[in-house]
């Protein structure tokens, strides 16, 4: 009945997104829509999650296969409502259902990708050495890997919201405005729920939790810039 | 994607059998696609996935000559395990770019790209198994090796998209298959770590280190064998 029950999304998503989007186009079954590709989008999130999570064992396991869905909801539930209001003041008249199902399904995009590169995520994570004080080489290369997977799947997701646009929108000029504002503010967004809800990979110094005690300080970018990439630097040199 | 229609009998002086198959992979992949997903397919497909695993068998060995002896038979084995382990980590993610390119890729069809894949794979490394052979028997230094392996792999994983760009039938999916070709280059990197020592092993040794590692650090070691990281 599970197989059955992802079969359905995972075959609109990957086989029927033209069937999709000219239902979407109509503004037909728009909730049963968005229910399908929500689900379909946790299930694989999720997946991706507990490999993420799964270097510092089985705790981190099962708080980052909860913590990976609930980056891309809390970041769509954050940015919906601005997403709609910029489509209507830019001349694309969407209903907030349409917004959500076209948002939910660059979502779902990303995520069963991200999840297909599960089993090469596993491999690496297990085959790393164990997450001790010394391994902090290891923690970033790792921590590489899987911004490098989520950002690549990401941009896939992407691409199919922009052909969803282009698709559905009045005219290619507004699909851009509209694309681009909806693209920044998800990316600006998104990076900073991530790192509220860190830790994911799991850091060689601190115990695991489900949230820091200093969640809400810095960013992610800050934190590549500042902290991995000099540390790379310095062991190449 | 239109697929031509197979060859029903092998004509006169045309090989039969998995060189027949290992035939149409080289000069019209399309074919031993239409192939794979007829009735007889899974024994087409099982035939070209045998002579694979036979070629990469050899290319193994070949490899394992550096040192010799028992690390002859060694790298024989851990040679096809790379591959394969390769393969079946990265078919999900090939599925699904594929899919998002827009190829109708049927459970046939991706087993025949599969087993297209591995075929091509092991024809090219079958095509440099003299040169190989030669710098590997004349060679001391595991350094040199290691780059020739890594030059072999890299001209076989080129001849390999090419194929796959064929197979998904969209050149809108190069660029996505580029991705997935050094994603499965990168993979088995890692898991020739995991299964080392390869090419080489100390008196003694087991035949599968325990420690884990990431390949860089591998290929670091291979350097330092060699004594070049003291320059």
């Amino acid at each position: 009945v599970g197989s059955a029950l992802l079969a359905l999304p995972l075959g609109l998503v990957l086989h029927r997104r033209g069937d999709l989007l000219a239902e979407v186009a109509q503004g037909e079954h728009l909730r049963r829509h968005w229910a399908t590709l929500t689900l379909l989008m946790t299930v694989a999130a999720a997946l991706y999650g507990a490999v993420l999570g799964s270097w510092h064992g089985g705790l981190l396991t099962l708080y980052v296969a909860l913590k990976m869905p609930l980056v891309l909801i809390l970041t769509s539930a954050l940015t919906l409502v601005f997403n709609w209001l910029v489509a209507v003041l830019l001349g694309f008249p969407l209903r907030f259902g349409q917004v959500a199902v076209l948002t939910f399904m660059a979502l779902s995009v990303g995520s069963v990708l991200l999840a297909s590169l599960a089993p090469i995520a596993w491999f690496f994570t297990f085959t790393s050495p164990e997450p001790t004080a010394a391994a902090r080489t290891t923690h970033n290369l790792l921590y590489l890997m899987h911004t490098g997977f989520v950002a690549a799947c990401g941009l896939a997701g992407n691409v199919s919201l922009w052909s969803a646009l282009r698709r559905v929108a009045p005219s290619p000029a507004t699909a851009r405005r509209v694309y681009f504002l909806w693209v920044v503010t998800y990316a600006l967004v998104g990076g900073e729920v991530a790192w509220a809800l860190r830790p994911f990979v799991g850091s060689v110094y601190y115990p695991v939790v489900f949230l820091r005690d200093d969640a809400l300080d810095g960013n992610v970018y800050e934190f590549i810039v500042v902290g991995i990439l000099p540390h790379l630097w310095s062991r190449l040199q | 994607m239109h697929h031509q229609t197979p060859m029903a009998l092998p004509s006169p002086g045309r090989p039969a059998g998995t060189l027949a198959a290992l035939d149409d992979l080289l000069r019209q992949p399309t074919t031993l696609l239409a192939r794979t997903e007829a009735a007889d397919g899974l024994a087409v497909g099982g035939r070209i996935l045998g002579a694979s695993i036979l070629g990469w068998v050899v290319y193994g060995a070949v490899a394992g000559l550096f040192q010799g002896g028992g690390q002859t038979l060694v790298a024989a084995v851990k040679a096809p395990l790379i591959v394969l382990l390769t393969m079946l980590l990265c078919a999900p993610s090939f599925y699904v770019f594929g899919a998002l390119a827009g190829a109708d890729l049927s459970g046939r069809r991706m087993l025949g790209v599969m087993v297209g894949l591995s075929g091509m794979l092991a024809l090219l490394m079958l095509g440099l198994l003299p040169v190989a052979w030669l710098f590997t028997v004349s060679s001391s230094s595991l350094w040199f090796v290691v780059w020739l392996h890594l030059l072999v792999w890299a001209i076989a994983l080129v001849f390999a998209l090419r194929f796959l760009t064929v197979a998904i039938g969209s050149q809108r999916a190069r660029g996505a298959l580029v991705l997935w070709m050094l994603l499965f280059a990168v993979v088995s990197f890692q898991v020739t770590t995991y299964l080392r020592p390869v090419l080489a092993r100390e008196p003694g040794a087991p035949l599968v280190e325990s420690g884990k590692m990431f390949f860089l650090e591998h290929l670091g070691q291979a350097w330092k064998v060699d004594g070049k990281g003291d320059r």
